[in-house]
């Protein structure tokens, strides 16, 4: 099935752009956190708001920092927040929705349907600002509250593919011969639903990046380094006095970042759909 | 829709309701800054720090503290603000107004143009058309909020784009002035949701239009209108009414919040990133408590509705 999918995936013009995207910024990620890149993001390199040259390629900040210097830390910073909540809450999205799916219309169903619906009660930023409320001064708050609220979309969709999954054969042939529960969910059911944990998480990354965006603009994000939202935050007040630098230069990242993670996780969808690679 | 369903579906929402306020109770006065030390002097006696423990209400065990809580929402007797000293109910009806007069243009036309752009895609499905919408489309999804915000005002409220609408503000006498200052928030949320909510209707509307009445219906030349009201969005109104029921929440206070920090309108969500910033405890608990317990409301009439756009519903 894999095979058939990077097959499709390989045709899908878009989706191979998304890709590219994606790995060239990894890549000035994975730069940034060996040293090679971005080192010089809190330095002062020259004066307030110089405009583009060849020593600052995108001009420099109020505090004359170097403006691509900021942003390649950036990419780093918007890594760095993109898996671990994605990591996180489809680990736990995808416990909890197997436990409800397996256990369906039981009571540990019913419970965990029920702190799903209460989580996706509370609008997210009101959330994101009662933890960072409650957990003051630690810088993890931003990641926890989005853990806390992205797990909910994966479990309900796992859920489903577990309810879906256990009415087949083979898990009817794997409690024949008394294999306990745990191991059928996690040998013989969760394996099948990689497909859709896949795409799920490639929009979890999106909403994460986007989200660390909006918190750093009302100030519960990022505490200490810089990214892309702090970057933005900074921007509105410049861009009323014609300093455009700090909003092209994160705004485009920002922007190209999000569209290839878009289109990879749209080819992805069509490219790993079931019903086409059965047919 | 009978009684016995109508009870089923307010009991439902009671522990959905426990939940949300548990939460908010417990990270905002559980877990949330101890106060003791801002209201007292230099040099406290034992004695004064207990008073003061005790007027805050510290003392009193979890549970029932939790029950203050509830009961505080219940009544809309919450306290009065940290930083301005005045009722927080009286803040909230006052600023209410405001922020639903500045998101809804915003939410309907996005929900709207979102029609009619999904059903444009999915009746040419396949063409150019519909590849030039879903495109745009994802173009549009991945635009951050913020960077559509602040491109709007370069564009439109400064010298350096076209420069006709303030910076920021909001001073409304009328309709003149309520356009003037509710257009570039408003173009905001439109661009923001337009793309989600493009693929979201074309999706409803590509499934629908593949159906069999919808081909013969169209195959004796019925035209785009009659189909989409009469016919598609009747079939399709139950996933049509759960989004909206579900993105109001998001709009309105996620928009509000936004676009209230941004263009300096007073709002609830002007209010609540002041009280964000500040750490102004009443307020954020009443927000947050508040939208929750509406939030789970909202739900409760929508599984109603359910049963009213589809009598099917009430009977399973």
């Amino acid at each position: 099935m894999m095979g058939g999918a990077w097959r499709r995936l390989k045709s899908d013009r878009y989706g191979m752009t998304g890709l590219f995207i994606v790995i060239v910024f990894s890549m000035v990620a994975v730069c940034v956190w060996s040293g090679l890149l971005g080192q010089g993001w809190s330095d002062v390199s020259g004066n307030r708001w110089e405009s583009v040259s060849t020593t600052h390629w995108f001009g420099t900040n109020l505090l004359g920092q170097d403006i691509l210097q900021r942003t390649l830390f950036g990419t780093a910073t918007a890594f760095e927040v993109g898996l671990l909540v994605t990591f996180c809450s489809t680990l736990l999205g995808t416990v909890m929705g197997a436990l409800a799916g397996w256990y369906s219309h039981g009571w540990l169903d019913e419970v965990i349907l029920w702190l799903k619906g209460v989580l996706d009660s509370i609008p997210f930023y009101l959330f994101a600002a009662a933890v960072a409320f409650a957990l003051q001064g630690i810088p993890w708050a931003m990641h926890l509250a989005m853990i806390i609220t992205f797990w909910t979309t994966t479990a309900r969709i796992i859920r489903g593919e577990v309810m879906r999954i256990k009415q087949r054969e083979f898990i009817e042939a794997a409690r024949a011969i008394g294999l306990p529960s745990i191991k059928i969910i996690f040998r013989h059911v969760l394996p099948n639903t990689f497909h859709v944990l896949l795409v799920q998480a490639s929009i979890v990354f999106v909403a994460a990046i986007n989200t660390e965006v909006i918190l750093s603009f009302l100030g519960l994000g990022i505490q200490d380094g810089v990214s892309w939202g702090l970057m933005l935050a900074e921007s509105s007040q410049e861009v009323l006095a014609g300093h455009f630098g700090n909003f092209v230069a994160a705004g485009t990242s920002l922007f190209v970042l999000l569209m290839g993670f878009n289109l990879l996780a749209d080819a992805l969808q069509d490219a790993l759909d079931s019903r086409r690679a059965t047919a | 829709m009978s009684v016995p369903y109508i009870t089923s579906r307010l009991l439902y929402g009671i522990p959905l309701m426990l939940g949300v306020t548990f939460i908010s109770f417990l990270l905002m006065v559980h877990f949330g800054p101890d106060k003791t030390y801002e209201l007292i002097g230099k040099n406290p006696t034992e004695e004064q720090i207990n008073e003061v423990r005790q007027s805050l209400g510290y003392d009193q065990p979890f549970l029932l503290r939790y029950g203050n809580y509830v009961k505080e929402l219940l009544t809309l007797d919450l306290g009065l603000s940290d930083s301005s000293g005045e009722p927080v109910s009286s803040i909230l009806i006052k600023t209410l107004p405001i922020s639903l007069a500045l998101v809804l243009p915003g939410f309907v036309l996005g929900n709207l143009l979102g029609m009619a752009l999904g059903l444009l895609a999915a009746w040419y499905r396949g063409k150019w058309l519909d590849k030039l919408v879903m495109s745009a489309s994802v173009v549009g999804m991945s635009v951050s909020f913020l960077v559509i915000i602040i491109s709007l005002q370069i564009l439109l409220c400064t010298p350096y784009g076209l420069n006709l609408f303030p910076v920021r503000g909001w001073q409304v006498h009328g309709l003149g002035s309520y356009f003037y200052y509710v257009t570039v928030p408003t173009l905001a949320l439109v661009l923001v949701t337009l793309g989600y909510n493009t693929r979201f209707y074309r999706a409803i509307m590509a499934d629908e239009i593949e159906r069999d009445h919808i081909r013969t219906l169209r195959a004796y030349g019925a035209g785009p209108a009659e189909l989409l009201f009469k016919h598609v969005l009747k079939n399709s109104l139950i996933p049509v009414l759960t989004r909206i029921m579900f993105s109001v929440p998001f709009v309105v206070v996620s928009g509000s919040l936004l676009l209230e920090s941004y263009f300096g309108i007073p709002g609830i969500g002007l209010v609540t990133f002041n009280a964000i910033t500040s750490g102004d405890q009443p307020i954020l608990k009443a927000v947050v408590g508040l939208t929750g317990v509406l939030f789970v409301l909202a739900l409760t009439i929508n599984d109603m509705l359910y049963s009213v756009v589809d009598p099917r519903v009430s009977k399973s």
